[in-house]
């Protein structure tokens, strides 16, 4: 046997292995895979940016033809009268009123600012308060003076939705009473 | 040629190692990237639909900064009334010009001090026309929602105007968006 002759055979032996392993060979997927990796990174740029917006459900007064006095279930105990609480944001600070009457208004912070804690101490009195019959109550008006800025308007919607807690005052608020 | 060749043994001897050599489990060549390929497919699906689930596509700038809120109810796709420092827009089509807060009373039925903005109850009127027809035909409930989406400083008046606007066309109930913030 000459070298010749086993070079010659090693070399059949590669040749063969050779196409054996490009028979079974898989796809060329890393092109495919750049442009997965491109448009994930595109994605999730964007994904990044969203900025979390949020919801505060308001409703307007809405007026019907009334179907006349429900009939009450218990004769013996008359319906407690609507609390029909009303916010008003003034020029000079937040004015409430309910069915019960005027409450005083609660004025400008000294630093020129709304006393929107205030506002909420005075809406979690008036919740708790016996006499109001307000437990289950969770509707309010609001009302504001012409000038007054939305976001004044949205932080005022704030303060009534819940106390620092996170129960739940007054969520349920019908903006402008009387312009329907 | 003494020297070319080699015993009968010797050359079965080389072959046998090579063949072995070529059979041997070889040295990594190229990473095997099928798993990844799998897992960023998955990534890029999730994207995909996370990035088709979210709704809110308002592009925000000078004229229109939202307020922000403490609330923690999510956005809700619903019909869209943008209001910005200039104009008033309905799903993006602008409806009546906004001047230092003031909508024209000209577009304005009922003048300087009317509520109601005809352009914008109009075209209202049509997308309720539309939602009505809708909820008939797929048999839910049409239930008179608006998202709000206004500049943090338009004044309490034009909301009013604005919304009594949507009342007449008969939307009720307003989504008022806003920038959550966590205080």
């Amino acid at each position: 046997m000459t070298r010749g002759q086993v070079r010659a055979t090693m070399r059949r032996m590669r040749a063969h292995n050779e196409e054996a392993e490009e028979e079974t060979g898989e796809l060329n997927l890393v092109p495919y895979m750049d442009i997965v990796t491109n448009i994930i990174i595109f994605l999730l740029a964007s994904v990044v940016n969203q900025i979390p917006l949020g919801n505060v459900n308001v409703t307007i007064p809405t007026l019907s033809q009334g179907g006349g006095p429900a009939e009450n279930e218990d004769p013996e105990k008359p319906e407690a009268p609507p609390l029909n609480l009303t916010i008003t944001v003034g020029g000079s600070g937040f004015t409430l009123a309910a069915s019960g009457g005027v409450l005083p208004p609660i004025p400008k912070l000294p630093n020129g600012g709304y006393d929107f804690k205030g506002l909420t101490a005075k809406l979690v009195e008036i919740k708790n308060d016996p006499n109001n019959n307000a437990q289950g109550e969770t509707k309010a008006n609001f009302n504001a003076d012409a000038t007054i800025p939305y976001q004044t308007v949205v932080e005022t919607l704030d303060a009534m939705r819940e106390d620092e807690k996170g129960k739940m005052l007054f969520p349920d608020v019908s903006f402008a009473a009387g312009i329907l | 040629m003494a020297a070319e060749s080699i015993s009968r043994l010797q050359g079965k001897k080389a072959i046998r190692s090579f063949a072995r050599k070529l059979a041997e489990p070889e040295t990594i060549k190229d990473l095997n990237i099928t798993p990844m390929m799998d897992m960023m497919t998955i990534i890029l699906v999730f994207l995909l639909k996370s990035f088709s689930s979210e709704t809110a596509t308002i592009k925000f700038d000078e004229s229109l900064k939202v307020p922000s809120s403490v609330t923690q109810l999510k956005v809700k796709a619903a019909l869209g009334v943008t209001i910005t420092k200039n104009v008033i827009l309905v799903e993006g089509d602008a409806v009546a010009p906004v001047n230092n807060g003031k909508v024209d009373p000209t577009v304005k039925r009922d003048g300087e001090n009317g509520y109601y903005i005809t352009p914008l109850v109009d075209i209202l009127e049509k997308h309720a026309r539309k939602e009505k027809k809708v909820a008939e035909m797929t048999g839910s409930k049409f239930d008179a929602e608006l998202m709000v989406v206004a500049d943090h400083g338009t004044p309490y008046r034009l909301i009013t105007e604005i919304l009594y606007s949507c009342g007449q066309a008969g939307y009720q109930n307003y989504r008022l968006l806003v920038l959550r913030s966590r205080e």
